[in-house]
């Protein structure tokens, strides 16, 4: 089954993706309503993949993260850096990590 | 201390003697799952540092080429562009079973277009539109691949979670539990046993009195 791609993000983050051909774009202007758009976007069955940018995701705070326990498999969420190359200093994964094998926290070398 | 209420008797015993077999098959069937997991787990994750470096290396350069071309071409010819394009791309999704947990399987079809496909006026705009945009299909592909990795390792870790927990409740609760109601009915039946014997001995005692 096809899916659409959609993008929430800052104004260049949105045209540029717009250019390659992502379907549903907002452009982030107030908190209220990114999170209506993307609550709108999550419930979509059309949507197969939401982009959004780091900052935005900061933004959002707890209620993004309420809304990513709470949503179903798909839409997939994926966070990206904006045109600074802003990517925010908690990591998800390696949050997730430390909760489930405990205190771990990896240090992985390159081409291992 | 017997957190399990249970009545001292042998039949009692058998039954908690099963259960504690029980748990403990349950328990190592659990610890074996969750090593398994934990392997899945970390491959995936080693595959996802590779896909989100290549990624957003991508990224920056498809941002440096909008730059350029909003720079160039206008930042308002470029969102008049943007709008005019061609947005209906399309990626098929599914999902696949690791070990009994549905993670996404994300399917990419070729996300570059050629420029006259992607639907924007062509005597309007120059070259540099065309490599932002290519540039952009590019990176939205590597970004794809990355969402289903990503998809995968947050599905791997809520399971991971979950197994985690039921392995602690069995190990540090269930288990104990009926290992000290079981040792509470040994003691209590061996305790049960040295009356008898005394009382016997008594009785024993009484009879050749009397007789």
């Amino acid at each position: 089954m096809g899916f659409k791609i959609a993008v929430v993000g800052d104004q260049d983050t949105v045209t540029g993706f717009a250019l390659a051909g992502a379907t549903y774009t907002h452009i982030y202007t107030t908190k209220e309503e990114a999170l209506a758009k993307l609550g709108e976007f999550l419930a979509s069955d059309e949507i197969g993949l939401v982009l959004i940018t780091h900052r935005i995701v900061e933004e959002l705070g707890y209620e993004f993260r309420r809304m990513m326990r709470a949503k179903r498999l798909l839409p997939l969420v994926l966070r990206i850096s904006d045109k600074t190359g802003y990517v925010s200093k908690v990591d998800e994964l390696r949050e997730i990590i430390k909760r489930t094998v405990g205190a771990e926290i990896m240090v992985k070398r390159e081409g291992s | 201390m017997a957190a399990l209420a249970v009545s001292p008797t042998r039949m009692e015993l058998l039954k908690l003697r099963q259960r504690v077999g029980l748990a403990q098959r349950g328990h190592d069937l659990l610890k074996e799952k969750m090593d398994a997991l934990v392997i899945e787990f970390f491959e995936v994750l080693r595959r996802i540092q590779e896909a989100r470096m290549k990624a957003l290396e991508q990224l920056s350069v498809a941002h440096r080429a909008l730059s350029m071309c909003f720079a160039i071409v206008g930042t308002l010819e470029t969102k008049q562009a943007s709008k005019e394009t061609r947005r209906e791309l399309q990626v098929e999704i599914s999902t696949r079973h690791i070990m009994g947990i549905a993670v996404p399987a994300v399917e990419v079809r070729e996300v570059e277009r050629n420029a006259l496909v992607r639907g924007y006026g062509l005597h309007m705009t120059s070259s540099v539109l065309d490599e932002a945009s290519r540039e952009f299909e590019r990176a939205l592909k590597l970004l794809i691949e990355l969402a289903e990795l990503e998809g995968s390792a947050f599905a791997l870790a809520r399971e991971l979670e979950k197994t985690k927990r039921r392995v602690n409740a069995l190990e540090y609760i269930l288990i104990p539990r009926l290992k000290e109601a079981l040792k509470f009915i040994m003691m209590r039946l061996d305790e049960m046993e040295r009356e008898n014997f005394s009382r016997l001995k008594r009785i024993k005692a009484m009879l050749e009195e009397r007789g």
